[in-house]
């Protein structure tokens, strides 16, 4: 790995850290302002996070390594369009790599057959408990809210975040009809968005 | 199949689409609309940047994982242009190359189909090829050897070695001690010069091994760190 950084940000932040928040941001800004230096920062600081991000959507490896690549040569060209005061710089990334690698999944056949269990809650079996999202008063919130859906909008709704899955995969992995699947993840999410704004 | 719950003719409203857009379930035609919408219409474009921001924390939820060291060079390289070394730093054209049996069989195919025309030069001296190997048999480096230039490219495809270390290249003939080729490079490939000395010792009988060395290499002119790869030579 290539030596000579000279900043360093500190690996991993967590949501509700203020400072590696901080960071992250200086380091965007001074991506945008063609900083190769800080754009290797950045990468040191969020390609494990944003990898693990393209692994759970893509299950072809050098797929995900492909779209990491793509997604850190949009970084370096969209980092002035990042705006401090509408996202925070993590989540700005995480929706790039996502993005990315949601695209990738369409262009190939989705080959995850593990069904999913509605009657369960739905956890990232890597990430541990749950609390990892909650470390934050955003992620706090949201878990709250998840709580309050029925427990097949949940298993669905973070099923389909954490794979990235179309309606038709996650209507054949639970077994449960299209229509039906369409129709409880949009009024899951009508019901997230009133408990979030309450 | 019928139900109080099939409501899905209904087509969704802004918020309903901005919302699946970001939760990602919507099929690859739907996506380039949405996202031609959200070029086009602010408003919408808002709903989708608030729904990131809602749906955003379950991003913590999700483990990081290192990505290769490799990878690294291939993003910069992408980004800022390949310096230097040329077209030798695309990983995915080796990664290509050591794919297996059948890149090795369509590239002795196209030697075979050379060897058959009417000879420009002489001889054709195959290249001489090595995959060097974990031990649990995936690669760490490839490298190819030219005899009658006596040059050997090694290209990483996946070491990973100590910040503080390098890797050292050696060639071991058979019944005969390791003999350093230099130290290498987990995230370039490097040229390597093979000592007069040595070139004849590079047969298909001979290894080449990868071992952890200190900076500037093994002090000794033997390994004194793991063997952490290794492999024997082959004909293309």
């Amino acid at each position: 790995m290539t030596e000579g950084t000279k900043t360093t940000i500190e690996r991993e932040p967590a949501a509700g850290d203020g400072a590696a928040r901080e960071r992250l941001r200086d380091a965007l800004v001074a991506v945008a302002g063609g900083d190769r230096a800080a754009f290797e920062s950045l990468y040191k600081a969020t390609s494990a996070k944003l990898f693990g991000v393209c692994l759970r959507i893509l299950q072809k490896r050098s797929d995900a390594e492909d779209v990491l690549q793509e997604t850190y040569v949009a970084i370096w060209h969209k980092a002035g369009l990042f705006d401090a005061e509408r996202a925070s710089p993590i989540t700005w990334l995480a929706m790039i790599a996502r993005n990315k690698a949601i695209d990738r999944a369409r262009a190939g056949a989705d080959q995850r057959t593990a069904s999913i269990d509605l009657a369960a809650g739905v956890d990232d079996p890597a990430a541990g408990p749950a609390t990892t999202a909650e470390s934050s008063d955003s992620g706090r919130r949201l878990a709250l809210c998840l709580e309050t859906l029925e427990a097949r909008q949940r298993a669905l709704i973070r099923t389909a975040f954490f794979d990235g899955m179309t309606y038709e995969n996650l209507a054949a992995r639970s077994g449960a009809p299209l229509g039906s699947v369409k129709s409880w993840i949009r009024r899951g999410l009508q019901k997230l968005k009133a408990c979030l704004e309450q | 199949m019928s139900g109080p719950d099939d409501i899905a003719a209904t087509p969704p409203d802004h918020g309903s689409l901005a919302a699946e857009y970001v939760l990602g379930v919507l099929d690859a035609p739907r996506r380039r609309e949405v996202e031609a919408r959200i070029a086009r219409d602010r408003a919408f474009a808002r709903e989708v940047g608030e729904w990131q921001a809602r749906l955003a924390p379950l991003v913590a939820e999700i483990a990081p994982v290192d990505p290769p060291l490799y990878l690294w060079p291939r993003v910069r390289n992408a980004v800022f242009g390949v310096e230097r070394r040329g077209r030798l730093d695309d990983v995915s054209l080796w990664r290509w190359l050591t794919a297996g049996a059948g890149a090795v069989a369509a590239a002795a195919l196209v030697f075979a189909f050379v060897s058959t025309r009417p000879p420009p030069v002489p001889t054709v001296v195959a290249p001489f090829v090595a995959a060097i190997n974990l031990d649990d048999g995936k690669p760490a480096f490839v490298a190819t050897i030219d005899r009658a230039r006596g040059t050997m490219i090694v290209m990483p495809i996946a070491a990973v070695i100590p910040a503080e270390k390098v890797p050292e290249l050696w060639l071991i003939p058979p019944g005969d001690k390791p003999h350093s080729l230099g130290v290498v490079d987990v995230a370039h490939p490097v040229v390597v010069s093979i000592p007069a000395a040595l070139r004849d010792a590079v047969t298909l009988q001979a290894a080449v091994a990868i071992s952890v060395e200190p900076r500037g290499g093994s002090p000794t002119g033997q390994p004194t760190g793991p063997v952490i790869a290794k492999g024997g030579i082959a004909s293309l």
